[in-house]
């Protein structure tokens, strides 16, 4: 059965059309008789989705059309987010294997949080699927609304319908004698409040504000903005944020990146002194460190990478080291005496010094030459303690690192030696020639007293996320500081009618609307102006 | 005319979301957990061997392959290492794959205390790359994958045979070969 839109001032209206676009006339006989305050929003026009056939493509469209839907998708993503924020995710714990954590730290509780995925709610993937329906919400409910919006306020007339002018919530009606002579005096005191005037023979539109109307619909696009710009995480090299331990003189790669980075000193800084907010002690700390990109045997633990200095900087708290996007942030320390670096004297059998052998514990050279002769680092134990008897070592740290030499004289006899430099133990294993042989003093040694974390993070998404962020507010500020407002008027031979109509703030409408109507002669107040004594503000 | 360009705005609006769906949830899912766990993929790495010769987990596709984390620091990592070698030996017909990552120690190090044992399979060299990667904190810890790349079990602890069956090297090299 056609639905017949035409209204009865000749324009044709397309289906779903609540008042008629072009003179207001209410399309649907029940609103007509109604003496109800006329249905506004979106200026009347018709949401996209209002269809009578819905295919597929029109249902999945109107489902993310609905308000309703998509206060309900806020309102779930919030409470699944507050039952995020009960334990620890499982970004923070201390720990390699959540399931386990959970269940020693929690309990029962943990365990359960744990199963129900409650652990990783951030990350999950149905999390983000709820923030991808909010998005996709977001953009239908904008797209269905504010087109028809923008088409009707751009085409919309001076001349309204009379039942149009008399169903609107604010109303004045009356009388006058010369209606060009107080058209005049109406234009004057529109004009003097800023209202953009049409004028259709008796007819007279004053409009102003009209940008305040697209505040939502831009906050929106801010918001859609920013969910994408937080979905651009996921790109690889767009995010990262992973801890790096470096001793004092140590230089470490930084995984996932061709860097290296060196501390080289760090400082930490306690002072017994008032600071501003009442604390009896301040302390500070930074590490000097140098950041160094890596041009050659990268990952190859057989030679020794090729680094090159790009950057050097002090890194304190909230003073991060900048570089290509790279931040890297002083987060914590550590007292922790590490050798890292010792010099062994050689003598021989006269007591002379020979030369030295400086020796890196954390990666050693192999081969050496002192003197005249060659020595070839054959073994070592880092951390050497004795498993039955049998030299071993306990750790990968150099606590108490015991080497073996082979030493080659330029004579051509070789000898080797076991030498344990904080025991101020070496002997002699084997060799051809003088029994007497050599001694490895230990005469310089270098001790990493701190171990310090840095932060490294890369956050690209971030102009973007500011982007929406600031779009987001710019729309929330034109949406709220500011209403559209209209007034309509219309004579017809001595009778007068002014209506308006705002999308905020009716009482300030009101008060506006008298203070320009008493401009033009004609005495009023707010109060009187209210046509349906509903509207409360 | 409207109506077919206003079909066109939501079918592409659609699918630029579906598209953003599918990426998010794809990216979520691929990306690995803390610690790999059985069923998973084993993830890829590529490793150095004391020779200088370039190791990637994805060339052994097709093989079982065992990977063992250890170092000489760590003693039940080397009370296991005959045992691993023996199995490796046995079941060489059957391209059983052996690969033994040394959890960052010096060249020189492990040189040394390979120097007096019989050790023929690939000693890879990782420098916390790799045990980050496979979420490894205990030693020794060791994962079966099998020849579709997926892990089909993780030992932690020193491996024996005969002794418990969780910790059976023979049983699980059987079950890797055999289902």
């Amino acid at each position: 059965m056609l639905n017949n839109t035409k209204c009865e001032c000749g324009h044709q209206n397309p289906v779903g059309t609540v008042l008629c676009e072009a003179c207001g006339l209410p399309v649907q006989q029940e609103m007509l008789e109604s003496d109800q305050p006329l249905e506004m929003r979106y200026e009347g026009a018709a949401r996209r989705s209002q269809k009578s056939n819905p295919n597929i493509l029109d249902r999945v469209w109107n489902f993310f059309s609905s308000v309703k839907v998509a206060v309900y998708l806020i309102i779930i993503t919030l409470i699944v987010s507050i039952f995020g924020t009960i334990l620890p995710q499982e970004n923070v714990i201390p720990s390699l294997d959540p399931p386990a954590y959970y269940a020693e730290q929690y309990g029962w509780f943990g365990e359960l949080y744990h199963k129900l995925g409650l652990s990783d709610t951030f990350g999950s993937w149905w999390y983000k699927i709820l923030v991808l329906m909010i998005a996709a919400s977001l953009i239908i409910c904008s797209l269905d609304r504010v087109i028809p919006l923008y088409k009707a306020l751009s085409r919309q007339q001076a001349k309204k319908h009379e039942t149009f002018l008399r169903r609107q919530k604010v109303l004045y009606e009356g009388s006058v004698s010369n209606a060009d002579e107080w058209l005049e005096r109406m234009e004057q005191a529109l004009r003097s409040r800023h209202y953009r005037l049409t004028r259709d023979g008796h007819a007279l539109l004053g409009e102003k504000h009209r940008f305040s109307r697209w505040g939502p619909y831009i906050n929106h696009v801010g918001l859609i903005i920013l969910l994408g710009a937080l979905l651009t995480r996921g790109i690889p090299g767009w995010y990262m944020a992973q801890n790096v331990v470096v001793n004092e003189g140590e230089t470490v790669p930084v995984p996932g990146t061709p860097y290296y980075i060196q501390n080289i000193q760090f400082t930490e800084i306690k002072e017994i002194g008032p600071h501003v907010s009442g604390q009896q002690f301040q302390f500070a700390f930074e590490t000097e460190a140098v950041l160094y990109r890596c041009v050659d045997n990268c990952n190859n633990p057989l030679q020794k990478p090729v680094l090159e200095e790009v950057k050097r900087h002090t890194i304190k708290p909230n003073e991060p080291l900048e570089y290509e996007g790279y931040s890297f942030y002083q987060i914590d320390y550590n007292f922790n005496l590490r050798p890292m670096h010792m010099t062994l004297t050689l003598q021989n059998a006269n007591e002379e010094t020979i030369g030295d052998l400086p020796i890196d514990l954390n990666n050693p050279e192999t081969s050496y030459a002192v003197g005249d002769m060659r020595i070839e680092l054959t073994g070592y134990y880092a951390d050497l303690t004795s498993e039955n008897g049998v030299p071993a070592s306990k750790s990968r740290v150099p606590n108490n690192p015991a080497f073996i030499f082979d030493v080659t004289h330029a004579d051509g006899t070789t000898e080797s030696y076991f030498v344990v430099p904080f025991e101020q133990f070496q002997t002699r294993l084997k060799g051809t020639g003088d029994v007497a042989g050599l001694s490895f003093e230990l005469t310089d040694m270098e001790v990493s007293r701190y171990t310090s974390y840095l932060l490294v993070r890369v956050e690209k998404a971030l102009t973007f996320i500011l982007a929406g962020a600031l779009i987001f507010l710019f729309g929330v500020v034109i949406g709220v500081y500011w209403q559209h407002r209209r007034i309509w008027v219309r004579i017809d031979g001595e009778r007068l009618i002014v209506a308006a109509h705002t999308n905020k703030n009716w009482f300030g409408l009101r008060q506006e609307l008298a203070k320009i109507l008493t401009k033009t002669g004609v005495e009023t107040d707010a109060n009187s102006l209210d046509n349906y004594g509903v509207t409360k503000q | 005319m409207v109506m077919a360009r206003k079909k066109w705005v939501q079918v592409s609006i659609l699918i630029v979301l579906i598209a953003a769906t599918a990426y998010t949830i794809g990216t979520n899912l691929s990306a690995g957990s803390a610690m790999p766990k059985v069923g998973d993929k084993a993830p890829n790495f590529q490793l150095y061997d004391m020779d200088g010769n370039l190791h990637e987990l994805k060339d052994y596709l097709g093989k079982p392959v065992v990977v063992n984390f250890w170092g000489s620091f760590c003693p039940p990592c080397v009370r296991e290492l005959p045992l691993i070698q023996e199995k490796y030996e046995d079941y060489m017909e059957s391209e059983l794959v052996v690969l033994g990552v040394n959890i960052g120690e010096s060249m020189v190090a492990i040189q040394h205390f390979l120097s007096d044992k019989h050790v023929t399979f690939p000693i890879l060299l990782d420098k916390d790359i790799v045990r980050r990667q496979y979420g490894v904190k205990d030693y020794p810890t060791t994962f079966f994958i099998d020849a579709a790349g997926t892990i089909k079990q993780i030992i932690v602890g020193e491996m024996s045979v005969g002794g418990h069956p969780s910790l059976d090297l023979d049983i699980a090299i059987r079950r890797l070969l055999y289902g």
